[in-house]
């Protein structure tokens, strides 16, 4: 929006105060011209004005941004330009000639030929200087932007490799599953399981923009079922899940990522442990994703401080490149106690 | 020698415990399950060598060492901590990472015992703080184990402690007059408000205004030691 009106300014602006310089050096009138001569010329002016606006806008810009020569390489337009502006100029050159003739039964003599020979480079610099100045313009801009693009892309990236499964994570389920081979094997295996599948889906994280609802889920339970064992009687666990939960899609380790969290900066300080609940209701077609963890929210500075809030910030992002502002997040504190983090997601996208 | 095991995990403190078994030389006299815990736990069992985590609720375990006014020897075990990690790797302090291997214990445990045969810390000064005993400084992401013979002076600096040994003088948050009383008065001496200095450190003397003194030590720090103890100075350096 702001290009456009910037592409306007330029162009009415731009254009009139060509036409007003003209207009007053005529007035000057440097050259001693007659009277009639400078009329004529004041005229003259005032014809070519709104046609080179009306060429520059319409032949060139318009040609331009059909053929996509913005898109394309700066070198490659070259010959483009160079035959475009020779199209506006003998245009100009024609209407002019043409108004000339049928107005002012100007005779076609050397005088006319003479005019021509003085009229056609001045065209050719001005539609230059406008194809010079719109076209550098488009491409800084579309450079600017690349740029950009590349900075949030390489951004998101990073970031996203941070949140993606806690090594410190990985590493104690491990260190707790060695002990656990001697005193229960078989919930070792079951644990072993369980690990495995939750990096299997970390891996699908990369590949897919969503899941269905009950696979992040189960992804959350086995995940949660690890912590248990590590965290042992200071991890309580609760699962309220709406059945209609598996109509939804949501991306991959979302939920698995703010539960991950609510152990991380909650229930892990605690010397006592603490409880995190996992419930889903349906609101207004959408699905209401609530976890409550026991521990309590340090405000962003402190978070940043720390090194954290990539996991939330991440998890807003990616909410929002994929359901626009559809999907909503809040973290906030229940009370001294608890902490509550809630999403809401739209149906099926 | 008496090693006590602290850990909030208690599978990780199993594992640990499993792995120890082969080792004779250790003996495990406890385990504590947060720092509160440890801090009673080595004060009742006085052990010679911590097994400690780094992360668990409440302090840390860098934060207790810091609590503690002499510290054992310490093996650190951490999942994984790019934290602690940093801190380890500059001052190559020991540490485990979890799971562990079991070859790795045995190189620690080795080293650990080599070490500590050298330097059998005799009894003396009953209690007191004494130059073989070391103490934990930690500065930001960097860390030290410092005996306290190495320490040329304790400088006061608001409500902390500037310690100057080597080429660092980082800071801790102790005050001076609770250090003075624990140090071993034969070999650290007050020499003002704001200053103890180790007494085998001190390179020259130089009479000072008003009757005091200017110590320099080695390592080119100078003290002034005020009138009061300028004379006290005198009697325990003519010993």
């Amino acid at each position: 929006m702001r290009k456009r009106r910037l592409y306007w300014t330029l162009q009415i602006g731009g254009w009139s105060v060509y036409a007003l310089v003209n207009l007053y050096f005529n007035g000057l009138n440097l050259l001693g011209q007659p009277e009639e001569t400078i009329t004529l010329q004041r005229i003259d002016v005032l014809i070519q004005t709104p046609l080179f606006f009306l060429i520059s806008h319409f032949i060139v810009r318009g040609t331009a941004k059909k053929r996509g020569w913005v898109q394309k390489e700066f070198g490659k337009n070259i010959p483009h330009l160079f035959f475009i502006v020779l199209i506006a100029a003998s245009l100009t050159l024609f209407v002019m000639n043409l108004i000339s003739f049928l107005f002012r039964g100007v005779q076609i003599d050397t005088d006319f030929f003479s005019q021509m020979l003085l009229d056609t480079p001045t065209f050719v610099i001005l539609y230059t200087g406008w194809a010079t100045i719109y076209f550098l313009y488009q491409y800084l801009q579309s450079y600017n932007k690349s740029l950009k693009y590349e900075a949030a892309m390489n951004e998101m990236y990073l970031n996203q490799l941070k949140a993606q499964l806690n090594p410190h994570f990985i590493f104690n389920a491990l260190n707790s599953m060695r002990a656990l081979v001697d005193e229960e094997p078989a919930k070792a295996k079951v644990a072993i399981t369980q690990l495995s599948n939750i990096l299997r889906n970390s891996l699908v994280m990369d590949k897919k923009r969503v899941i269905g609802f009950n696979q992040e889920l189960n992804t959350v339970k086995d995940y949660l079922a690890l912590e248990s064992i590590r965290f042992e009687e200071r991890l309580r666990v609760n699962f309220d899940i709406h059945p209609e939960s598996e109509l939804f899609d949501i991306p991959p380790m979302m939920i698995q990522t703010l539960v991950e969290n609510a152990i991380k900066h909650g229930v892990s300080k605690l010397m006592k442990g603490g409880r995190v609940s996992l419930t889903t209701t349906i609101e207004n077609s959408k699905l209401k994703i609530r976890i409550r963890n026991s521990g309590r929210l340090v405000n962003e500075k402190q978070r940043s401080k720390r090194g954290g809030g990539y996991g939330l910030a991440n998890t807003k992002e990616r909410l929002k490149l994929i359901y626009g502002g559809e999907a909503s997040f809040r973290i906030y504190n229940e009370n001294d106690k608890f902490v509550i983090t809630e999403v809401k997601i739209p149906q099926r996208i | 020698m008496k090693a006590l095991i602290i850990d909030d995990e208690r599978l990780a403190r199993k594992e640990l415990i499993n792995l120890l078994q082969e080792y004779h030389e250790v003996e495990i006299v406890g385990q504590a399950v947060n720092a509160e815990d440890a801090e009673e736990k080595i004060k009742e069992l006085e052990p010679d060598l911590l097994f400690l985590d780094i992360q668990m609720p409440g302090k840390t375990g860098f934060e207790l060492l810091q609590s503690l006014d002499a510290v054992p020897e310490v093996i650190f075990t951490t999942a994984y901590d790019e934290h602690a990690l940093k801190a380890f790797d500059f001052n190559a302090l020991d540490y485990l990472l979890k799971p562990i291997e079991p070859v790795r214990l045995q190189k620690s445990i080795d080293k650990l015992l080599k070490r500590t045969q050298k330097a059998d810390p005799e009894e003396e000064g009953a209690k007191k703080l004494c130059p073989e005993h070391q103490v934990f400084v930690k500065d930001g992401n960097k860390c030290w184990f410092v005996k306290l013979e190495d320490i040329r002076l304790f400088e006061s600096d608001g409500n902390y402690i500037r310690v100057y040994f080597d080429k660092f003088k980082p800071m801790i948050n102790k005050s001076l007059n609770v250090l003075d009383e624990k140090l071993n008065k034969r070999f650290f001496f007050r020499a003002s408000r704001k200053h103890i200095i180790n007494l085998t450190w001190v390179e020259g003397i130089e009479t000072w205004f008003n009757g005091g003194l200017m110590v320099v030590l080695r390592g080119g720090e100078k003290v002034e030691v005020s009138r009061r103890q300028a004379a006290r100075f005198k009697e325990v350096m003519s010993l």
